[in-house]
């Protein structure tokens, strides 16, 4: 992500729109000169890549743009930047301030006191190491951040690197977003695990609202939210982007903080209380699946399991009215929601939800069986593997009665059909 | 039986589940959380429901409170003024909350460790820069002989610690995590606290008692209204003038002028002339705040205006990174071998230089505060005689006594920087303290220390070689 300083933001009639580079030659050979000027600087200094950076800035108003790519290349994903010296570097500053501290500090001291510094670190090296006086001088404030060496780096490619800097400049919007309002459209999949999965990983909290066949409208912000809007989850929300651009239909609208603007009171004075009032009323900012950015998070999992998958490939040769359809519903629990493997709906109106409960340690099933059971539907059906051992994880499994499909080994198309129809038989 | 009422802390929030029964007394405090179907309340509100269900006699069981009693001992040796004593009085009394307002020199530190040994809680301690954070470290270390003090913020994550230091902006990062842990809050510099930003770490503590210190409550934007509610109302106030009597030791001033070489005259006059040439083609005047304004505005627009800023640039390294100017540190250097001397610079590339090219040590805002605390005291024990730094003395730092202090650069506002420095001058063996002025001759620097001696309503003495001004220091 980028810091504020380096947002390219437009204001367009109380929206705001975060700039998007486009994927033509210029923009694509700029990303490649930034990329080769990382490469090359392996090995070096960061304050050498940045007066190299300084210099491809130019005075070229732009600058935003280049610093933003170059910000990108410099994080984690990319660069590795480590500390190269002697030794430990506030340890070898004691030993020449300590030496330095016998004498009247002047340049020309300088080489000799180097030289007793590296003679005084050989005698507690017994490895037989030595160092030169060059390497302690430049040891010496190796531990600050520009002084870092470039050890690593691992290149994207220029379409790649735009795309993240897009990217970027839209999660940036969210730096200022108080709450986020994300409308999941009807799809199938849904993929909304890996979204419920940051959800919770970030320490979001949502309110659901919607049923599979309409779509589901969430709203995301975190606990203090209750008591006064908060720009405190933004960064979270932030993060949360790449997670949402994988969910197939959605479309989603953030409430902003207005910028802080510079007082003028004379101006303010002439203008319509109306216009005063509009400028003042908090932007948002809108965005849809299908605006074009792309996602570096790992794409979800086709299937959860390999039980999910061949179940799902027995259901296809299967000939029944009642479709199978993955993930699309969202059962709101407080604080969270189930997603369940599948739905099967029928033409007539009627609909099942299935989870399929596979092998898990008694601890998360307890939970999962409490959750489920604390959604209170009567629709969701759960197909149970024979091998697991409900009673030593504390669950009874006639409280659901009906609802729970046995299975050893492979999950039976047929015996879902039969408890899908039991339980919705009119 | 019905489920004990429990109340637990969430992320800056309480949750009070299952509601208690038989009782309204916590009604007011909450609202209905729908997302989680409980009831939910700021952290802040911790004390007052407390005191409510406790009213009431109402039995919960407390998961939400981390904190605990922490018993001290208190080994200042030091006396309390009758201000500092009548301070922590006004605080006790008003439950332990409250802002007490004195000017800086007036102990506001000591009163805090008062204050921590009254309270007796684990306690986390704000502070607005990296400079007081090691200073509160060393003070509160040396005060409470046997606690753990511990660090958050400059490279140090201390979390587990019962008494914590921190800066403003690591505590707001945190303040999730750090709100139940700790009994008092102890504000430094509290008109650091009503920000968008920095609020949080009021709002999401549970502790019930909060003390926040200042010299000053004004803001300019008039949140220091919002103070009552995160730390208390103002309990106790003196100005300057009620404490009159801090003495201050003379010391003499000397300005050293150093000339530009050819070539560095040569190309500051031509930086410094792009630069004009574009300012007065907008007709923007630097020297306010708002012509500086508009030049930065307008460098982010035109390939003109950023040129003109990158000249700006350009020539202020070349002032305050002069070649003489290190000549004459090293001769002011050997002049006062032996005597402790801090070097303090304007900027840190300029601190990192001089400590590289002299092997001194030296102070920066990247320094972690372990180290800075260490060098600090070889500083102090005299096996460091003479520290480089860069701007160290900000809001009320203590800086270690030296009888020599050598200022590299000056800018229009460091007017107060200088003043403090001299506090920290004391007479070594019978010899006046000094503190040197080195500028660069023929730069925009020397109209600012012009201006500087004419807004303090003083005469300019046209200053050739050294310029003796003793006893400035007389407010």
């Amino acid at each position: 992500m980028l810091p504020s300083d380096l947002l390219i933001l437009r204001s367009r009639h109380g929206s705001i729109v975060p700039q998007r580079l486009a994927l033509d030659a210029d923009t694509l050979a700029l990303a490649g000169d930034l990329i080769a000027t990382f490469a090359r600087a392996v090995g070096q200094r960061r304050s050498v890549l940045d007066e190299t950076l300084v210099a491809l800035e130019g005075e070229d108003t732009a600058f935003k743009v280049k610093r933003g790519l170059a910000h990108l290349l410099a994080g984690d994903d990319f660069s590795t930047f480590e500390t190269v010296a002697p030794l430990d570097p506030p340890a070898l500053r004691r030993l020449v301030f300590e030496l330095s501290a016998t004498g009247v500090p002047s340049r020309g001291r300088r080489d000799g006191l180097l030289q007793s510094a590296a003679d005084a670190l050989a005698l507690t090296q017994p490895n037989g190491k030595l160092s030169t006086p060059a390497e302690i001088a430049d040891g010496l404030f190796a531990d600050l951040p520009r002084n870092a060496v470039l050890t690593a780096f691992t290149p994207p490619t220029p379409t790649a690197l735009i795309h993240r800097y897009n990217l970027a400049q839209a999660q940036g919007v969210f730096y200022r977003a108080f709450d986020l309002v994300i409308t999941a459209h009807r799809n199938t999949p849904g993929h909304y695990k890996q979204l419920f999965r940051y959800v919770k990983l970030f320490g979001l909290l949502s309110g659901i609202e919607g049923d599979a066949e309409h779509g589901f409208t969430l709203r995301l912000d975190g606990p203090a939210s209750l008591f006064a809007p908060s720009t405190r989850y933004g960064l979270a929300l932030a993060k949360l982007l790449p997670a949402l651009l994988q969910v197939p239909k959605w479309t989603l609208r953030a409430s902003l903080k207005p910028p802080r603007r510079e007082r003028d009171f004379a101006s303010a004075r002439v203008r319509e209380d109306a216009a005063l009032e509009e400028e003042n009323a908090a932007p948002t900012f809108e965005l849809s699946a299908g605006c074009g950015l792309v996602s570096h998070y790992a794409p979800p999992r086709e299937f959860d399991s390999i039980l999910e998958e061949a179940f799902a490939a027995r259901w296809a040769q299967l000939d029944s009215p009642w479709q199978l359809e993955r993930e699309v519903d969202l059962v709101p629990i407080p604080g969270s929601a189930i997603i369940p493997d599948f739905r099967l709906a029928h033409p007539d109106g009627r609909s099942v939800l299935l989870e399929i409960v596979g092998f898990w340690r008694p601890e998360y099933l307890r939970k999962k069986f409490a959750s489920i059971r604390r959604a209170g539907r009567a629709d969701i059906l759960l197909a149970v593997s024979a091998r697991l051992n409900l009673e030593a994880a504390g669950v009874d499994a006639s409280d659901f009665g009906a609802r729970i499909v046995w299975f050893k080994g492979k999950l039976d198309p047929q015996a879902v059909l039969a408890a899908a129809e039991a339980i919705t038989r009119r | 039986m019905p489920r004990l009422p429990t109340l637990s802390y969430d992320r800056g929030t309480l949750l009070l589940h299952p509601p208690p029964r038989g009782s309204k007394a916590w009604v007011e405090f909450v609202e209905w959380d729908d997302r989680v179907e409980k009831f939910r309340l700021p952290a802040g509100g911790y004390r007052a429901l407390v005191s409510a269900l406790r009213a009431e006699s109402v039995t919960f069981d407390d998961q939400a409170r981390a904190y605990g009693r922490l018993p001290l001992r208190f080994a200042n040796p030091l006396t309390p003024y009758p201000h500092q004593t009548e301070a922590l009085a006004a605080w006790q009394s008003a439950g332990r909350r409250g802002v007490v307002v004195l000017p800086t020199g007036a102990g506001k530190t000591f009163l805090a460790q008062l204050a921590l040994a009254a309270a007796a809680r684990t306690t986390l301690v704000v502070v607005p820069t990296l400079d007081l954070l090691q200073q509160w470290y060393g003070e509160l270390r040396a005060a409470f002989p046997g606690a753990a003090v511990g660090l958050l913020g400059g490279g140090s994550r201390e979390f587990e610690a019962p008494i914590l230091v921190s800066t403003y902006a690591s505590a707001a990062a945190e303040a999730e995590r750090l709100g139940n842990r700790f009994g008092l809050l102890v504000f430094d510099e509290v008109h650091h606290l009503p920000t968008d930003f920095a609020r949080v770490i009021a709002e999401y503590s549970i502790a019930p008692y909060r003390l926040g210190l200042t010299a000053t409550l004004a803001r300019d934007d008039g949140r220091e209204r919002m103070l009552a509610a995160l730390v208390g109302p103002t309990v106790f106030s003196k100005t300057p003038a009620e404490l009159a009597g801090l003495a201050l030791s003379p010391f003499d001033e000397i300005r050293l002028r150093v000339p530009l070489t050819p070539g560095e005259r040569a190309r500051y006059r031509e930086l410094v002339a792009r630069r004009d040439e574009f300012l007065e083609r907008h007709r923007i005047r630097l020297g306010s705040l708002d012509g500086w304004r508009r030049f930065v505005r307008a460098s982010g627009r035109s390939a003109a205006g950023r040129a003109a800023m990158l000249a700006h640039r350009a020539a202020r390294v070349l002032a305050f990174g002069t070649e003489g100017k290190l000549a004459v540190l090293e001769e002011l250097l050997a002049r006062h071998a032996g005597r402790r001397t801090l070097i303090f610079t304007d900027d840190t590339a300029a601190v990192y230089r001089i400590a590289a090219e002299f092997l001194l040590p030296a102070i920066t805002h990247e320094t972690p505060v372990k180290e800075r605390h260490e060098t600090l005291a070889l500083f102090r024990s005299g096996a460091y005689p003479v520290l480089v730094s860069s701007r160290v003395l900000n809001e009320g730092v203590d800086v270690p006594e030296a009888s020599v202090a050598i200022v590299l650069s000056g800018t229009g506002a460091q007017r107060e920087y200088v003043q403090r420095l001299g506090r920290i001058l004391r007479r070594q063996e019978g010899k006046r303290a000094i503190l040197y002025e080195v500028i660069a001759g023929e730069t925009s620097e020397e109209g600012v220390a012009a201006r500087r001696r004419r807004s303090e309503g003083r005469e300019l003495r046209p200053s050739v070689g050294e310029e003796s001004t003793s006893s400035l220091f007389d407010d």
